[in-house]
């Protein structure tokens, strides 16, 4: 589903180049629920934009789904980003002057979905993260694991087959983080590939296997807990 | 785009409305100041065309002169004056040739039961009316060709001679003398405005049929001829075939400018028709500087506001938007400006112009108040009005907008 040939990224900063990732070959199998572990600067946050079209390689090719997408134009790679990855964030990133509602329908406004569906859809996934009577409120006016529940249903709106967490239990209290891991689990089991960046081993425990990162590199592929 | 994605946008743009209140008044004073310099830079223009027309706006008028210039053996500075038999020989040799009309004068006493006054009774045919835009008041008439054919004794008179001799009563019909001659009054000039003249206003002048005139004052020379081209494009042309005409008449130089003289109006016309053109135009660009300058104060507006919405580009970014989703949301967000800023312009201008029109003018008082006090709020000014914003929109919109849309989505979701 996912492969990685020979992926390499370097930023400049001005004369000084930063090597984010040297060379990493992976392979993700539909289905896979994998954590990313490695600490700060070993490259999982780069990994992660990489795989989710937010960022392009600098060397390398990216498979995914068996097509080759470095390369493709901002616009297509919106298209990607769209229909098949859904994102969560550490913080939220929730839109602060939308409802939940609003913030979850977005995703279906960019792709042009019928008022009906999205409805329809929108409804479905407020009533998944147990959200239904915060349909309109503002993120400002929730907690911060209800709108990590937001941000989930807003990232599964077009029926994405992957879900990229970039440590999506960072901010919240252990509780919290514990009913967000809930329901990665049941995405998982419903048959979503799922990739999330942590340092909480508690947290990784969730996934089915790790990949390590140190210093841009792989360190353990696919170690199966 | 989507309804839904406009309602969006729309609920993002109205948070912040308070922020660019400030804004939305500098466009409106810059659409106010544009629109009012426009009407009434038209309206100066207005007035200076229509005063233009009190004399006649095509119409070429021959007065005797002097040579300047020896001619074929004769001294200069010898005399010319015109005749009644020029008129003739004007017809016949110059084609294209709409009318003609002499125009003798003198200065003569009028009365009306014990009422008099001194002025100038002017002979002129029928179509002198049409020239120099003569129009009677209602219930009057001009001379026409049947008073000149048998050299009626009718006068038409200017208003100020009316009032003059019959106060507030309706002087048609009744009779004038004109030194100890009686005369019917057929008709009184319709007020009129005008700038331009040659022997005192139009208004203080009495009008009788030029074969009457002849009886009553017999002069050897004619004052003036008017002359109307059928094509007004004609008018140079025209007079210099008739000053090729009466130089061989009176032998004088093809090129002597000063042995006939002419008053061109339809040259007149065009020379102040351009200078006042030339103002409007010049009006119109200081009241789109001062619309341009709320138009970068905008743009500046929108640069800020793309900054601190950075992040939210970024997240929408991540959620599937393409370029023209960002570039469409701030372009929205500068036309939501502008059209709120030149809303209120326009229609304080709007009502500015009509408020100003109300104010009374008489044509006595002719002059400054009709050139400043009736501006005109026109189709074509709100077109040109509409092809100014509409460019300054794009202009101070397009910019902030691509560099929304150009930025990379994951500095933008890092963004504090």
């Amino acid at each position: 589903m996912i492969e990685f040939r020979n992926i390499s990224k370097v930023y400049k900063m001005g004369e000084v180049e930063f090597v984010a990732l040297k060379g990493v070959f992976i392979t993700v199998q539909k289905g896979d629920f994998i954590s990313i572990m490695g600490p700060s600067g070993s490259g999982k946050s780069t990994l992660m934009n990489i795989i989710g079209c937010l960022d392009t390689p600098s060397e390398g090719s990216y498979y995914l789904e068996g097509k080759n997408v470095s390369g493709l134009t901002f616009d297509q790679l919106s298209t990607i980003r769209n229909r098949k990855v859904g994102f969560v964030f550490q913080n939220f990133n929730l839109l602060p002057y939308a409802s939940a509602y609003e913030n979850i329908e977005l995703p279906m406004l960019f792709n042009g979905k019928k008022g009906a569906e999205r409805k329809a859809r929108v409804n479905e996934l407020l009533e998944m993260v147990g959200l239904a009577p915060w349909a309109k409120h503002r993120p400002t006016e929730m907690s911060g694991g209800q709108q990590q529940r937001v941000a989930i249903a807003r990232a599964l709106a077009m029926d994405p087959p992957i879900i990229l967490a970039d440590e999506p239990t960072g901010n919240l209290d252990s509780k919290s983080g514990h009913e967000i891991m809930e329901i990665f689990s049941q995405l998982w089991k419903g048959g979503r590939t799922i990739l999330m960046v942590t340092h909480d081993p508690a947290i990784a425990a969730f996934s089915k296997s790790t990949i390590r990162l140190l210093d841009g590199a792989v360190q353990d592929n696919g170690a199966v807990h | 785009m989507r309804m839904q994605l406009l309602h969006l946008y729309w609920n993002e743009f109205r948070k912040r409305q308070k922020k660019t209140s400030l804004i939305t008044f500098a466009i409106a004073w810059g659409a106010l100041s544009l629109l009012l310099l426009m009407s009434f830079g038209r309206g100066l223009s207005n007035a200076g065309s229509v005063s233009f027309k009190g004399l006649g706006s095509t119409m070429i008028m021959v007065t005797r002169g002097q040579t300047s210039k020896p001619y074929q053996g004769l001294p200069r500075a010898r005399r010319i004056h015109i005749h009644m038999e020029d008129l003739e020989l004007l017809k016949r040799q110059i084609p294209g040739i709409a009318m003609i009309s002499p125009e003798a004068n003198n200065s003569h006493n009028i009365s009306y039961r014990g009422k008099e006054s001194n002025r100038s009774v002017n002979g002129v045919y029928p179509c002198f009316a049409e020239m120099r835009s003569q129009i009677p008041a209602a219930g009057g008439r001009f001379i026409n060709d049947l008073d000149q054919e048998k050299a009626r004794r009718v006068a038409f008179i200017g208003w100020n001679v009316a009032k003059e001799l019959f106060g507030d009563s309706n002087p048609v019909g009744k009779e004038i003398r004109i030194e100890q001659t009686p005369f019917t009054v057929i008709g009184v000039m319709k007020k009129k405005q005008q700038s331009s003249m040659y022997q005192g206003p139009d208004s203080e002048t009495v009008y009788i049929p030029f074969s009457t005139f002849c009886q009553i004052d017999f002069q050897r020379f004619l004052d003036r001829i008017h002359i109307r081209p059928a094509d007004p494009r004609d008018a140079l042309f025209m007079e210099n075939q008739v000053r090729r005409v009466l130089g061989r008449k009176y032998r004088f130089a093809d090129d002597d400018a000063n042995a006939v003289n002419f008053w061109n109006t339809i040259r007149d016309y065009e020379t102040g028709a351009k200078i006042f053109k030339g103002i409007e135009i010049f009006l119109s660009i200081i009241g789109a500087l001062t619309l341009l300058i709320g138009a970068v104060g905008v743009t500046n507006l929108m640069y800020a506001v793309v900054k601190e919405r950075t992040r939210e580009i970024g997240i929408k970014m991540a959620l599937g938007a393409r370029r023209r989703h960002i570039v469409m949301q701030f372009f929205l967000e500068t036309f939501a400006i502008f059209f709120k800023g030149t809303l209120w312009g326009t229609l304080i201008a709007f009502n500015i112009v009509s408020l100003v029109n109300l104010v009374p003018i008489g044509y006595e008082d002719f002059g400054i108040k009709a050139y400043l006090l009736r501006p005109i709020f026109s189709f074509d000014i709100l077109i040109v009005f509409l092809v100014v914003l509409c460019v300054l929109v794009f202009v101070s919109g397009i910019f902030p907008a691509l560099r929304a849309s150009r930025q990379n989505p994951i500095e933008a979701l890092r963004y504090e």
